[in-house]
């Protein structure tokens, strides 16, 4: 199951932020997310070690935790995607898929004119996406 | 599934929004004029580059984006690539379009022409002419602008119409 999802900006400032858990755990949630920012800020000024994969938007597993596993997603415009599941066996292309759609659900919801660039996301489509 | 758009559409939104900016919010001030709708286009240009990067490897330099620009955006905005690309490889990039599409219509309401002077009508004209077409090319500018710094490249976007209706961009990276 997914627990979290989170859109950061280019200047690593939350756009969107939402966990899917009934306990109260979003706080650490939101803390294993901003975490996870420093392993995208490393993938992506050392990428040596990627190799085939370079420049890729897609950044695969960021860090194993005990319970949840962290994904991330980093686009051409240096928005990065995250994502906290609680599956242990997640396929990579699973993954994919998802950050395909929901990086297609932010276009649509930046591209909406009433939309000011680099404020919180407030779509409610987007939500339901 | 790509959506499409009446060109004919975009042509008389174009037309009227200079105009309406122009003659109409900011008269007297053309230079407000301008940087109003340079804004709207660099809005523009954030949203499309942010729609039209999506399915692509990151770039891994200006050069890379700066192509990007010439090729699959200029293809998806007026079904045509920039014809030439010249760089001096310190930051200025020269983009030609050697016929700009929402130049290919320009035409200047000869009636407004009525007081020109009688010793030089036909350089007045000419000279209103080109600052009429600068107008209309605030837009495009403010597009590259806003996705070249959406892509994280912040720079300043003027463009040169001294052939028309070949027209060229110069973008100039900040550092």
């Amino acid at each position: 199951m997914i627990v979290c999802v989170a859109v950061v900006g280019h200047q690593n400032n939350p756009l969107y932020i939402e966990s899917f858990t009934d306990a109260d755990d979003a706080l650490k949630l939101h803390h294993i997310v901003h975490c996870s920012l420093d392993v995208v800020d490393e993938q992506v000024n050392n990428p040596k070690k990627s190799g085939p994969t370079l420049n890729e938007t897609f950044l695969g597993l960021l860090y194993p935790t005990e319970n949840y596993k962290v994904y991330g997603y980093f686009t051409n415009t240096k928005v990065k995607f995250i994502l906290v599941t609680t599956d242990l066996d997640v396929r990579d292309t699973d993954v994919r898929n998802f950050f395909r759609r929901f990086h297609a659900a932010y276009v649509d919801a930046v591209s909406n004119p009433f939309h000011v660039p680099g404020k919180k996301i407030t779509s409610k489509t987007f939500e339901k996406g | 599934m790509g959506r499409e758009v009446s060109e004919s559409c975009v042509d008389s939104l174009l037309t009227e929004l200079v105009s309406t900016y122009s003659t109409r919010f900011y008269a007297n001030k053309p230079d407000l004029a301008a940087h109003s709708i340079e804004a709207i286009g660099y809005q523009v240009g954030l949203q499309l580059s942010e729609r039209y990067t999506m399915d692509r490897p990151r770039f891994s330099d200006h050069l890379e984006a700066i192509k990007f620009i010439c090729k699959d955006f200029w293809s998806e905005l007026f079904k045509k690539q920039i014809d030439n690309l010249k760089t001096n490889h310190r930051g200025t990039f020269v983009l030609q379009d050697s016929r700009f599409r929402w130049l290919s219509r320009v035409s200047i309401d000869p009636s407004e022409n009525g007081d020109v002077s009688e010793d030089n009508p036909a350089g007045v004209a000419e000279n209103k002419a080109s600052l009429v077409t600068k107008m209309h090319l605030n837009f495009p500018c403010g597009i590259i602008r806003g996705a070249l710094s959406n892509l994280g490249i912040p720079c300043a976007v003027s463009a040169d119409i001294s052939n028309l209706p070949a027209c060229s961009f110069v973008v100039r990276i900040k550092v």
